[in-house]
């Protein structure tokens, strides 16, 4: 990628102000895709000054900001008690180490990236994005959006709730692509099943969990029920690493033993 | 645009450009260690030491690099020859063109994990990609470095 | 033995590892002009037209070179001795290009950002062709791939271009179909392979720059430096004596470096500026405009009789070689010759097959060199023929294979492109190779497979292989031995370390035959000035052609040694006895650091040199038996890589550290095309799958373990005992990993990689199968 100028922000104001200058300027999050992109920049924003890599602890929710790099993600102790740890189990198994300080949490939401690790779990739990100009709004909310935006992401919240979350990777070798992301959480009283890479971007299984939520104490053959909604009501597509059909009795199996494995622990 | 860090310990000042990445800066500036693999963020034979942890020097742009300290082979001698020793006693080194990147990795690694498993040791270094050795003989090197066996 | 075959570190790890400049582009001039490609767009195509005013105009363009500016002389890439067995079918840029990623131009400029610019601006018309991108349709087809005149072949391989035919080949002992007939059970089966990427991680690369007697010196990465040159003198029309070639310390060849890339332009660019340049390629110019392994269909039949005899193999080849024929006959023929002498004692047994040319990647040499593809085939359907017979593999393979004192009609037959070499084995351990890998994969508990879960199955299997050392009648190696005051020694080798570790035991063996410490043997190798001759690092000749030739050449300088000190001792040569570091007679005695002074200085004055050479009378091939632990989810097909299991006879291990590197990095590679390495093109024939995140090499979670053990083995006409290790590793995978997967679930994966939605697919076609009965 071409680029003909470096700015440092000074504050919000200053990166959002400059990001208004040019359609063609770019926040940078981690810098990973500057050199996969064939085009050109005229400013590359960086937010490094802005003290946004931090991670804010409190008694109710997590704000991770949005340049906190996903090694350091993946490694704070509040994340990894997150439900069990599934937010960094997700977040260890991208690429190595030396390219998870480069990558940013940030980064990775604002871009929507459909074959995104971390999306497909953070989409099961509560989770707010703060941009600047001042709007709030849910991650499910920012997913389903079309379109670029000229907001600058500054933080995410995640609501903590007690409850189990599953995640699994499908992928050929340990690197690489996902062929699919299963994650599954389980609260008190409701389940929430997400699926990412099919290749399309992470979504809710909103049948399945509207059926299998109104069921008194589910079971196998609701689990399975629920996964088979699964792979029914979502698209999935063929792709050069896998079949439609065979991302689909991907989806059905894994959510099924998704549910098994949370289904015994709850809060 | 000049760019101001420490780059092996000492106070170094550079002329780069905007788009410039720290593995370009380096190369041209005799640091040879760090190797061009991929230039794409996959293969980790470019890996340094962004204050003290493994970053890839391929991605990450000079200008970010203001204030920070950049580790390459050439700043730690003694410990990478320490290193070299537990790799030459396996046979873990054979075309040497991953080694500098994964030798970094594995002394931050040191330092970085408290009693780290078999299990941890071969998720750090997962990143640096070896075509030649089918990587037991290094895992072994690395897991014999980080434990301080003779 | 006390430094052959003993735990030695490799004489240069340390000063890599601590960052030595070492590799080639760390050598290349600091002023380097920047040399760039402009690649084709097209996977065929005919260029009406190229401009190249504008580029040539801009300001920092010193050079921009098209098929217009260039010599027009056939040659081949194709590293290999002279007359190469690969068909001349090359031009430095041509009218044509062939592949997506093919050469139609050069630029060479100050900078890498002008360079690019100046490719930008270069105006091609392109007569867009229609590109034959199935190589099962190539054959006969009414789109010829090299029509042009001026190509040939340098003897007859079969090079019929006008049919897309880059080479064919035909042998066969006995009547294979009139012994088929009379099997009791046959097998026939195709099994397909993909074009597999070498990987390397250090991308190709040359420079050049003109020395002051006005030579052309060119450092690259490559592992033929002394065949490079003769092809740019020929090529160029540059005298042999006013080009050095230098081979500095290379990232990795495995094959892909058996052959020309950048030299040719980086030769033309320093000698049209005067001007040092250098190219280095781009990880997607190495993956899709280097070379790949040659995709292989294989066309099995076996045929054996009840009681497990082996009667009747035919294997027919149709190999995919690109756009052009590097290293097409050579490959395809050893998926035969290093191949089907495993088993020997069949009644007959037929080797045939055609390479052609698609407008595909350019395919080349690449470890193995098509062992691997005629052993997943042959070790695939041999397995297929137990379940007929209801046999164990492993049993069927004790009794069908070859043994120590054996041989086969087939090492006579078949040579590198010209007739063959008869051979006994000599030294040949597949029996114990066999026995040992079973024990320690435990096969007795595990064949053929065990429930290890409601969904998860554990299962073996197995395959075992053979290759060569070296190409008898052709490769030669040489080495000098230089003598240096205070008693260390030079060696100077053409042998080309490329990652292998052959200036190691190269210096091993110098330091044991000289009885001294490796610290006191520095080697210096690949240099066509300062070196002696070498064919280069292929047919895994470095330890028996090399290794014999440093043998040689230090047994001439003990000999030299001892006559010196006799006559400084004045005593008879067979009163002398030498323990390498003292010469002692039975009253007087002489240091070697004493004598060695004072034939510099002081007496009797002169530098004793031992030079000498080697080529094979034949190519003992190394053995192994490669057995692999899988567990399969039933429920989607993902399976994990448990363990691998190597025995292998290599004969003495010259380094037993460095063997084992080589056999494991062999393992890896192996398993990369069993499962993990998948080639895409796209519909308009452009390589998808050209960059490390959509080619997958396994990394250290991928192989959980590796278990590899030596058997004793000794070949007298190796040096202290060695064979070769070099390619071996690579060969058992595949086979071994579709058995398994086939005990597992009853599924037999023919196209390789194997995956799990292969897996599944088969799983599924099983049950409806049961279901249907």
């Amino acid at each position: 990628m071409e680029i003909k100028h470096f700015h440092r922000a000074t504050s919000l104001q200053d990166a959002h102000e400059t990001l208004l200058q040019d359609p063609s300027n770019i926040v940078l999050g981690g810098g990973l895709w500057v050199k996969k992109v064939n085009a050109s920049a005229n400013t590359l924003i960086d937010l490094s000054d802005l003290k946004l890599d931090q991670i804010k602890d409190t008694h109710n929710q997590l704000e991770i900001g949005a340049m906190v790099n996903l090694r350091d993600f993946e490694t704070h102790p509040a994340v990894k008690s997150i439900n069990g740890g599934f937010l960094s189990h997700a977040v260890s198994q991208i690429m190595g180490v030396a390219f998870r300080r480069l990558a940013t949490v940030g980064g990775t939401v604002a871009g929507r990236f459909a074959f995104s690790d971390l999306l497909t779990p953070l989409l099961t739990l509560d989770v707010t994005l703060v941009f600047f100009p001042k709007k709030e709004i849910s991650l499910e909310q920012y997913l389903n959006a079309k379109g670029k935006t000229t907001d600058i992401l500054t933080s995410i919240i995640i609501k903590k709730e007690p409850g189990i979350g599953y995640f699994k990777k499908v992928s050929n070798t340990v690197l690489d692509f996902a062929i699919l992301n299963i994650a599954v959480t389980h609260f008190k009283g409701k389940y929430v099943i997400a699926v990412g890479a099919r290749p399309a971007g992470s979504v809710l299984a909103l049948k399945a969990m509207d059926y299998l939520n109104t069921q008194k104490n589910p079971g196998l053959a609701e689990f399975e029920k629920a996964a088979e909604l699964t792979s029914e009501a979502l698209g999935f597509l063929t792709t050069s690493t896998g079949s439609e059909s065979y991302r689909k009795s991907l989806a059905r199996t894994y959510v099924r033993r998704g549910l098994e494995e949370v289904a015994h622990h709850e809060g | 645009m000049k760019v101001k860090f420490i780059l092996n310990g000492r106070n170094r000042s550079f002329e780069v450009k905007p788009g410039e990445f720290l593995l370009d800066t380096l190369r041209k500036n005799a640091i040879t260690s760090v190797k061009n693999g991929c230039n794409e963020s996959s293969c980790g034979a470019c890996s340094v030491l962004l204050d003290g942890k493994p970053i890839l020097s391929c991605s990450l742009l000079t200008l970010r690099v203001e204030g920070h300290r950049i580790t390459t082979v050439e700043g730690i001698q003694e410990e990478i020859e320490l290193i070299s020793h537990y790799f030459g006693d396996e046979g873990a080194d054979q075309c040497g063109f991953c080694n500098s990147g994964l030798a970094l990795t594995a002394y931050a690694l040191k330092r970085e994990l408290v009693n780290p498993t078999d299990e941890d040791i071969k998720k750090y270094v997962v990143g640096n990609l070896c075509r030649c050795s089918g990587y037991q003989a290094q895992f072994e090197a690395i897991k014999r470095y980080v434990r301080n066996e003779k | 033995m006390k430094v052959v075959n003993n735990k030695t570190r490799s004489i240069d790890g340390k000063g890599i590892m601590m960052g030595r400049p070492a590799f080639t582009d760390d050598l290349a001039e600091s002023n380097s002009l920047i040399v760039k490609i402009l690649r084709s767009p097209h996977a065929f195509a005919h260029i009406k037209n190229i401009d190249v005013t504008k580029a040539r105009a801009l300001a920092g363009v010193e050079l921009v070179l098209t098929y217009h500016d260039v010599p027009h002389v056939s040659f081949t890439r194709a590293g290999q001795g002279y007359p190469e067995p690969s068909p001349h079918d090359k031009f430095v840029l041509d009218e044509y290009v062939r592949y997506v990623g093919d050469e139609v131009a050069c630029v060479a400029a100050v900078t890498e950002e002008i360079a690019e610019k100046a490719l930008a601006l270069i105006e091609v018309e392109y007569e867009v062709l229609e590109p034959i991108l199935d190589f099962e349709k190539s054959m006969n087809n009414k789109i010829v791939i090299h029509p042009e005149d001026g190509i040939h072949d340098m003897f007859p391989i079969g090079f019929e271009p006008k049919k897309n035919l880059a080479a064919s080949y035909y042998m066969h002992v006995g009547d294979v179909d009139k012994v088929l007939k009379t099997c009791d059970v046959t097998v026939t089966q195709s099994f397909y392979t993909q074009a597999q990427a070498h990987a390397m991680l250090e991308p190709h690369t040359a420079n050049a720059r003109l020395d002051y007697h006005n030579r052309l010196v060119i450092y690259t990465s490559t592992q033929t430096p002394f065949h490079v040159r003769r092809i740019l003198s020929q090529t160029l029309g540059i005298p042999l004596s006013k080009i050095r070639v230098i081979k500095p310390r290379v990232g990795g060849g495995f094959g892909g470096k058996q052959a020309l890339h950048g030299e040719m332009f980086v030769a033309l660019v320093t000698m049209r500026t005067n001007k040092p340049c250098k190219i280095v390629f781009s990880r997607k110019e190495v993956f899709e405009s280097s070379y790949t392994r040659h995709p292989m269909r294989l066309d099995m039949r076996l045929g054996a009789m009840k009681d497990g005899t082996l009667k009747a193999i035919d294997c027919h080849v149709l190999s995919d070689t690109g756009a052009y024929g590097e290293h097409a006959l050579t490959v395809f023929m050893v998926a035969g010759s290093k191949v089907l002498p495993l088993y020997n004692k069949v009644d007959a047994v037929q080797f045939t097959g055609e390479v052609v040319y698609t407008n595909h990647v350019s395919a080349g040499a690449y470890r193995g060199y098509g062992a691997i593809q005629g052993n997943y085939a042959l070790e695939s359907a041999i397995d297929m023929l137990c379940t007929k017979l209801g046999m164990d593999p492993t049993e069927f393979r004790k009794k069908n294979m070859i043994k120590e004192g054996e041989t086969s009609p087939i090492f006579a037959i078949m040579g590198e492109g010209t007739a063959g070499t008869p051979m006994i084995m000599e030294s040949c351990k597949l029996d114990y190779c066999l026995k040992r890998g079973k024990e320690l994969i435990d096969w007795k508990k595990k064949y053929p497979r065990v429930q290890a879960g409601p969904h998860k199955v554990r299962s073996v299997g197995s395959a075992i292989a053979m290759q060569g050392s070296g190409i008898p009648h052709i490769d030669m190696g040489s080495a000098t031995v230089k003598l240096n005051d205070d008693g260390f020694y030079n060696l100077t080798v053409g042998a080309t370390d490329i990652g292998q570790g052959s200036d190691t035991i190269l210096a091993q063996i110098v330091a044991e035959e000289l009885m001294t410490t490796i610290d006191k043997v520095i080697v210096y190798s690949s240099d066509t000035d300062l070196t002696p001759f070498d064919t280069g690092a292929y047919a895994s000749s470095t330890t028996y052609v090399s290794g014999n030739a440093v043998l040689k050449a230090a047994t001439n300088m003990k000999d030299m040694l001892i006559e010196e000190a006799a006559r400084s001792l004045d005593v008879p040569i067979d009163q002398v006895d030498f323990n390498g570091a003292t010469f002692k007679s039975l009253e007087k005695e002489i240091t070697l650091s004493d004598l060695a002074n004072h034939l510099y200085y002081s007496e009797h004055q002169r530098q004793l040199t031992a030079t000498n050479s080697f080529v094979g009378k034949i190519s003992p091939p190394p053995f192994m038996a490669g057995f692999i632990e899988i567990e399969v989810d039933t429920e989607t097909g993902e399976f994990e890589v448990l363990d691998y299991v190597s025995v292998v006879d290599c004969g003495t291990t010259l380094n037993p550290m460095l063997a084992r590197g080589q056999v494991e990095g062999g393992i890896a590679q192996g398993l990369g095309m069993a499962a993990f390495e998948d080639v895409k093109y796209s519909a308009k024939g452009k390589l998808m799958s050209n960059s490390f995140l959509y080619y997958k090499v396994p990394t250290s979670l991928d192989i959980k373990k590796l278990t590899t053990e030596f058997a004793e083995s000794y070949e007298t006409t190796g040096p202290f005992g060695g064979k070769s290790v070099g390619e071996i590793g690579i060969d058992t995978p595949p086979a071994a990993l579709c058995n398994a997967v086939y005990n597992a679930v009853g599924v037999r994966i023919t196209k390789l990689p194997v995956t799990p939605e292969k897996i599944l697919q088969g799983i599924i076609a099983n049950k409806q199968k049961e279901k249907k009965l």
